[in-house]
């Protein structure tokens, strides 16, 4: 059975890939590293994880609004999400997602997805579906 | 959120995609903080200028659009850059840093962005009082709205930016008169003797209000550069961006919540800048950057003495204050200080010129430079600093 969380649209397109979930806010200026996509914020819950192709999903966003540029790069380097999952969104995040070109949708409840899930987000409807379970939880 | 005709064309990319771009920027902003409109700036003040915290990311971003040919549609300024290229001497020695930071000066002046980089562009244009803006940079911020009441966000580079492309922003935060009202009295039950009692102040404030709107009972003075430091200072603890230096400047309500501070806690808040006490390598006036007062308040405390050998005594404003003050430069010079402009401690590379502990009267680099710069603080004021740097 699929299960659809719904949320609210941020900015518009779609992906279908594996979900990449923290519990914690995410800096990309100085949380990340610009040239591979690898969290680096010492600490933080998903440290060392690849941001390559994953749909992230996130409470929200952090830190100097220069990570909608590192969020942009990333993108264009093909280092970065597909797709972007929040419960809050927050301006640092909101005008990445809009130059890298990227689908985003918030007010969804990240605590429902699991990394690894197969999830599928509509960034014009706001709405995320779990298409199919990851083998084992984090 | 309403679009005009025209907006909703941009929008659409029937321009290009560097207007899209920034009208999408504008909309999602508005759409996220609830605006019902866009309404036209008088000019913008975009941050994101320094090599040394944008890194690469951005100009990729930047290249974009002026690829498209992006041009600014109201009169727009830069904050401070990485470098000051006329006192190569002072900074890092890394070929990369200077090529790429010339790189980001070129593509902002090539959108019409204006160089000033300073974080104190109202020194050389003030904005028109009631007016709305969209500046980014916080103290610069603070000061727009607290000061010389013109109206404007807390942007960021990005949105500054479009903003700028735009000559537009959404009507939501302090463009509303509601939004503007104080929301907290604060009561100073302590003399403020200097800036650095004001910097002080503002980071205890920042700390307990966040985004509150403040208004002051009992400052000791209002002199604009108290309240830029003070500005400045309660900005970066909190998220605010608009104060009242005094009740009389706002007619004050009696059910205003109240936070009284004594002088324990303008000690505490002082002290906690400091990370060490040690001798500085470096002392640095002019975060904000300097008017031609403070360059003049410096060079008249400093004439007939000498910088010490071996510390870098370092006065930070823009070429236009520095023109303007050229008197009161050539004394601090004389004494062994510099005035370095397009930059600052903070957005320059301290560690790689061998600055291990900064010294500074500003309350706000003392707040970041420990994170930002990886240094050790000692925060004093500009007498204190004045002394450290001439004794022995």
């Amino acid at each position: 059975m699929q299960i659809e969380l719904k949320g609210r649209p941020v900015t518009s397109g779609s992906a279908v890939g594996e979900a990449l979930v923290s519990k914690k806010p995410i800096s990309f200026l100085g949380g990340v590293n610009p040239e591979t996509g690898e969290i680096i914020e010492r600490g933080h819950d998903i440290n060392g994880h690849l941001l390559k192709g994953v749909i992230l999903c996130f409470p929200h966003g952090h830190g100097s609004t220069v990570g909608s540029y590192v969020l942009y790069s990333l993108v264009k380097r093909g280092v970065g999400p597909k797709a972007i999952v929040n419960e809050v969104a927050d301006p640092v995040v909101v005008v990445g997602a809009v130059i890298a070109g990227i689908p985003m949708v918030d007010r969804i409840d990240i605590c429902r997805i699991r990394t690894g899930d197969i999830i599928e987000v509509d960034g014009d409807r706001g709405t995320v579906k779990i298409l199919k379970r990851a083998g084992t939880c984090t | 959120m309403y679009l005009s005709r025209e907006e909703e064309r941009i929008y659409e990319g029937e321009e290009g995609w560097a207007y899209q771009i920034a009208m999408r920027i504008l909309v999602k902003l508005g759409d996220l903080f609830e605006a019902e409109r866009l309404i036209p700036i008088e000019s913008a003040h975009v941050s994101g200028v320094s090599y040394k915290t944008l890194g690469d990311a951005a100009i990729e971003f930047l290249e974009a659009l002026a690829e498209e040919g992006a041009k600014t549609r109201v009169r727009s300024t830069a904050n401070p850059a990485g470098i000051d290229y006329d006192h190569l001497e002072e900074m890092v020695d890394l070929p990369v840093a200077l090529q790429r930071q010339r790189r980001i000066i070129e593509l902002y002046r090539g959108m019409g962005i204006s160089p000033v980089l300073t974080c104190t562009p109202y020194y050389i244009r003030r904005p028109t009082e009631g007016a709305h803006l969209a500046w980014a940079e916080s103290s610069t911020v603070i000061y727009a709205n607290s000061i010389l009441h013109s109206w404007t966000n807390r942007e960021g580079g990005p949105s500054a930016l479009a903003a700028a492309l735009i000559g537009k922003t959404p009507d939501y935060g302090v463009h509303k008169p509601e939004n503007r009202e104080p929301s907290v009295l604060v009561r100073v039950e302590a003399p403020l003797r200097d800036e650095a009692d004001y910097g002080a102040l503002g980071i205890h404030v920042g700390r307990m209000l966040k985004d509150e709107v403040p208004v002051f009972e009992g400052l000791s003075g209002t002199e604009e550069t108290m309240l830029k430091h003070l500005g400045s200072a309660l900005a970066s603890s909190g998220m605010t961006s608009i104060f009242y230096p005094c009740i009389s400047c706002r007619g004050s309500r009696a059910d205003l919540e109240r936070l009284i501070v004594g002088l324990d806690d303008l000690n505490g808040a002082s002290e906690d800048l400091s990370t060490v006490n040690r001798e500085p390598d470096m002392i640095f006036i002019g975060c904000p950057h300097c008017s031609v007062k403070e360059v003049r308040r410096v060079a008249l405390k400093l004439r007939g003495s000498r910088v010490r050998d071996g510390l870098r005594f370092w006065v930070c404003t823009s070429r236009f204050v520095r023109r303007k003050a050229w008197r009161y430069v050539d004394i601090i010079e004389a004494a062994g200080g510099r005035v370095i402009t397009d930059t600052c401690a903070v957005v320059t590379w301290l560690k790689e010129i061998g600055v291990d502990v900064l010294m500074t009267n500003s309350a706000k680099t003392a707040y970041y430079a420990p994170t930002m710069n990886g240094v050790e603080t000692v925060y004093a004021s500009l007498d204190r600093c004045i002394e450290a740097a001439c004794q022995g």
